[in-house]
C-alpha cells in the first residue's frame, strides 16, 4: 500500500509535482500513466525517498521509506534502468545490494535465473543493452522479495517477449496480494497489463480510476460506416446530437448515435451499407483526451489518425 | 561492442518463498561496500598501480642515494636516508590514492548507481561512513605493502655503501607506518571532496589543487601569511613528518601534522555527510 498525501515536489520555479493525492492499494497492478515531464518519475523517486518532497509526504505500508528497518523487502523499485556501475558484473551488483540486507547468496542467484541472466551475469554492466539492462533492474527489484513493487518503464527497451514476461511477472505479484505501481508511456501496453489507472499530467492527477472506466468516462464510442452513397447517408443521419465526420469519399466515422441505430436509418432509407464497425475508444485515445489541452485538435480525428500523429 | 544475449525463454512464474526480513545493520553496509570496492577493475588496477610504482621508485631512489654517497654516513644520517626511501613513494601514491577516494563515491553518482545504494540504505550516511572505513582500511593495508616493500627493496641497494636502519628504529617505522596511515587519510579526505562534488573530473581535479598546486602557488607568493600557512597544509603536514620534505623552519611537531591532517579530513568528510543527507540522489 502506497499513500500520498498532497505530495509536491518543485525544482526552483518549475513544479514536477503538484499537489497529487492517491493510493496504490496491493493485490493488483496499479498503471502511472502520463506523457514526459507528467512527474511519473519525480513521483516514484520520493516514495523511496530518493527525493525529498517540498510538501506533503508519501508512505509505503504506512511509515516513510526510510523509516522502514528493511526497506529492499518492502519495496522494490526499479527506478532507472541506468542505476549500476557500469564497470561492476551484474552478479557483484547484485551480492552489493544484497548484502545491506544479508540476503542470502541463492537468492540472488534465484534473481538473476528468474530474469534471464544467468549467461551475463558475470559480464559487465557497461556492455548491456538496453533490454538487459532492465532485467537486471527487475532483478535487483526483486531481491528482498518485496511486498511493494515500483516499477519506472519496466518495459523500455525490451524486445516482444521480454515485454510478455513483464507483463505476466507483474500480473503473478499482484495476484499474490501485492502492490504493483508500473508507469509506462505506451498507453496500449497498460490497457492490458494494469487493472487500475492514475493518469497524471503536468504534476496533477487527471484520473485515478480503474482501466475500464478511464476509457469509457473519457471518450464517446463512436461508428465507423462504409458506404457507396456516403454523403446520403451523412444527410440521413444528420442531427443536433450526432456528429459525422467524413474520413474518405466512402468513409464516415460517426459519434452520438449507435451502430444499431446507424444500419436500422440506412435501411429505412434504402442505402447499402458496406461496413459498420462500432469502435471502442482506446486508452490511447483515452489518454491523449485527458492529458492533451488542446481539445479541439483530437475532435472528430479517427483512432487510425491517432496512430499515425502518434 | 559484444553483443550479448539472454535466454528468451521466461522462466516460470514461481516467486520463491519469501526471505526472511533482516534489517539494514553496520555491518551489512561494510560488507556492501567491501564488494563494491572490490569488484571494480579499476581500483584493483590502482592499488596494483601503486605498489608497482613505490617499488620502482624506492628502486631508482636507494641507488641513486648509494652512487652519490662517498665515505662513511652517521648513524643519524643513515636513518634519515632509509625513511627518505622507504617514504618517498607515498609523495607519488597520493596521487593514486587521491583519485582512488574521488572515483570511489563520485563513480557512484556519475553512473546512476547511487539511486541503487540509497534505495537498499535510506538512511544515507551509513553508506559513508562504510565507505569511509574500508576504504581506510583498504589503502592503508595497500600503503603498508608499499612502504615496507620499498624499505625491504631499499635495503640492499643502500648495504653497498654501509646505510643502514633497522625497520624497528622509531623513526624509520613512522615514515613507514606514517606513510601508509597518510595515504589512507588521503584517499578518505578525497572521498569526502567527491561525495560534496558528485563528479569524478571535478573532484580529482580539486583533490590535486589542494594537495599539488595550493602549496606551490603559496610558496610563491613572498609574503609571510602565505609561508606562515604552508606547514597546515593537508599535504605538507602529511609528508613532512616522513623524512622527506626537509624541514622547514617553525613546521609542526609529528602529532601537530597528525592533527592538521585529521582536521582536512573531518572537514572533508562532515560537509560530505551534510549534502549527502540534504540532497536529492
Amino acid at each position: 500500500m502506497i499513500e500520498a498525501h498532497t505530495l509536491t515536489k518543485t525544482y526552483g520555479s518549475k513544479t514536477a509535482v503538484n499537489d497529487i493525492t492517491f493510493t496504490v492499494r496491493p493485490g493488483a497492478v496499479t498503471g502511472f500513466l502520463g506523457p514526459n515531464g507528467a512527474g511519473k518519475s519525480t513521483t516514484m523517486r520520493m516514495i523511496v525517498g530518493l527525493d525529498r518532497p517540498t510538501a506533503g509526504r508519501v508512505t509505503v505500508n504506512g511509515k516513510l521509506y526510510a523509516d522502514h528497518s528493511s526497506p529492499l523487502h518492502e519495496v522494490g523499485a526499479l527506478l532507472d534502468a541506468k542505476a549500476v556501475h557500469t564497470g561492476r558484473s551484474a552478479e557483484n551488483h547484485l551480492l552489493a545490494l544484497a548484502a545491506t540486507h544479508r540476503i542470502p547468496k541463492r537468492r540472488v542467484s534465484e534473481v538473476i535465473e528468474l530474469t534471464g541472466l544467468e549467461s551475463v551475469a558475470r559480464k559487465r554492466v557497461g556492455g548491456f543493452s538496453l533490454g538487459m539492462g532492465q532485467r537486471l533492474g527487475i532483478a535487483a527489484a526483486l531481491l528482498g522479495d518485496p511486498q511493494t513493487l515500483i516499477l519506472d518503464e519496466p518495459i523500455n527497451g525490451l524486445d516482444p517477449e521480454g515485454v510478455r514476461w513483464v507483463r505476466s511477472l507483474v500480473r503473478g505479484l499482484a495476484a499474490e496480494g501485492r502492490t504493483v505501481l508500473l508507469s509506462s508511456h505506451l498507453m496500449s501496453e497498460m490497457a492490458v497489463t494494469a487493472d487500475h489507472l492514475i493518469v497524471l499530467g503536468k504534476g496533477r492527477v487527471i484520473a485515478n480510476a480503474p482501466v475500464a472506466e478511464v476509457i469509457g468516462g473519457a471518450t464517446r464510442v463512436s461508428v465507423r460506416v462504409r458506404s457507396p452513397q456516403a454523403s446520403v447517408l451523412a444527410s440521413t443521419l444528420a442531427s443536433p446530437e450526432v456528429t459525422v465526420t467524413h474520413v474518405e469519399h466512402d468513409l464516415l466515422t460517426v459519434t452520438g448515435i449507435t451502430a444499431e441505430s446507424v444500419g436500422d436509418r440506412a435501411a429505412r432509407a434504402g442505402i447499402a451499407l458496406h461496413e459498420l464497425t462500432p469502435i471502442t475508444a482506446s486508452l490511447e485515445e483515452a489518454y491523449l483526451q485527458l492529458t492533451n489541452d488542446d481539445v479541439e485538435y483530437r475532435t472528430g480525428a479517427s483512432a487510425r489518425d491517432l496512430e499515425m500523429t502518434r | 561492442m559484444t553483443t550479448l544475449t539472454v535466454a528468451h525463454d521466461a522462466p516460470e512464474l514461481r516467486m520463491p518463498r519469501a526471505l526472511p526480513a533482516s534489517p539494514v545493520r553496520f555491518g551489512g553496509v561494510l560488507r556492501s561496500e567491501t564488494i563494491k570496492l572490490r569488484s571494480l577493475r579499476s581500483t584493483v588496477w590502482s592499488y596494483a598501480v601503486l605498489i608497482l610504482v613505490s617499488f620502482g621508485l624506492a628502486a631508482l631512489m636507494a641507488s641513486t642515494i648509494a652512487s652519490t654517497i662517498d665515505g662513511a654516513v652517521p648513524a643519524e644520517g643513515q636513518t634519515a636516508i632509509v625513511m627518505q626511501v622507504s617514504s618517498f613513494p607515498v609523495a607519488l601514491g597520493q596521487l593514486v590514492a587521491a583519485v582512488l577516494g574521488v572515483l570511489f563515491i563520485a563513480g557512484e553518482y556519475g553512473t546512476g548507481m547511487i539511486r541503487s545504494t540509497f534505495a537498499a540504505v535510506p538512511r544515507r550516511l551509513p553508506v559513508l561512513w562504510a565507505k569511509t572505513l574500508v576504504l581506510f582500511v583498504a589503502t592503508f593495508l595497500v600503503g603498508l605493502v608499499s612502504t615496507v616493500g620499498a624499505y625491504l627493496i631499499g635495503i640492499p641497494f643502500l648495504a653497498g655503501s654501509d646505510v643502514s636502519a633497522p625497520l624497528t628504529d622509531p623513526d624509520v617505522l613512522r615514515a613507514v607506518m606514517g606513510g601508509a596511515l597518510y595515504l589512507a587519510l588521503i584517499a578518505v579526505f578525497a572521498l569526502g571532496v567527491g561525495t560534496v562534488l558528485r563528479n569524478s573530473a571535478g573532484g580529482i581535479a580539486v583533490v590535486l589543487g589542494i594537495i599539488l598546486i595550493v602549496p606551490t602557488v603559496l610558496q610563491l607568493i613572498p609574503a609571510d601569511w602565505a609561508t606562515n600557512m604552508i606547514p597546515y597544509l593537508i599535504s605538507d603536514a602529511g609528508l613532512g613528518g616522513l623524512g622527506i620534505q626537509s624541514d622547514i623552519p617553525g613546521s609542526l611537531e609529528p602529532w601537530q601534522q597528525l592533527l592538521v591532517v585529521l582536521g582536512w579530513v573531518a572537514a572533508s568528510l562532515t560537509a560530505g555527510a551534510i549534502m549527502m543527507k540534504r540532497r536529492d540522489a
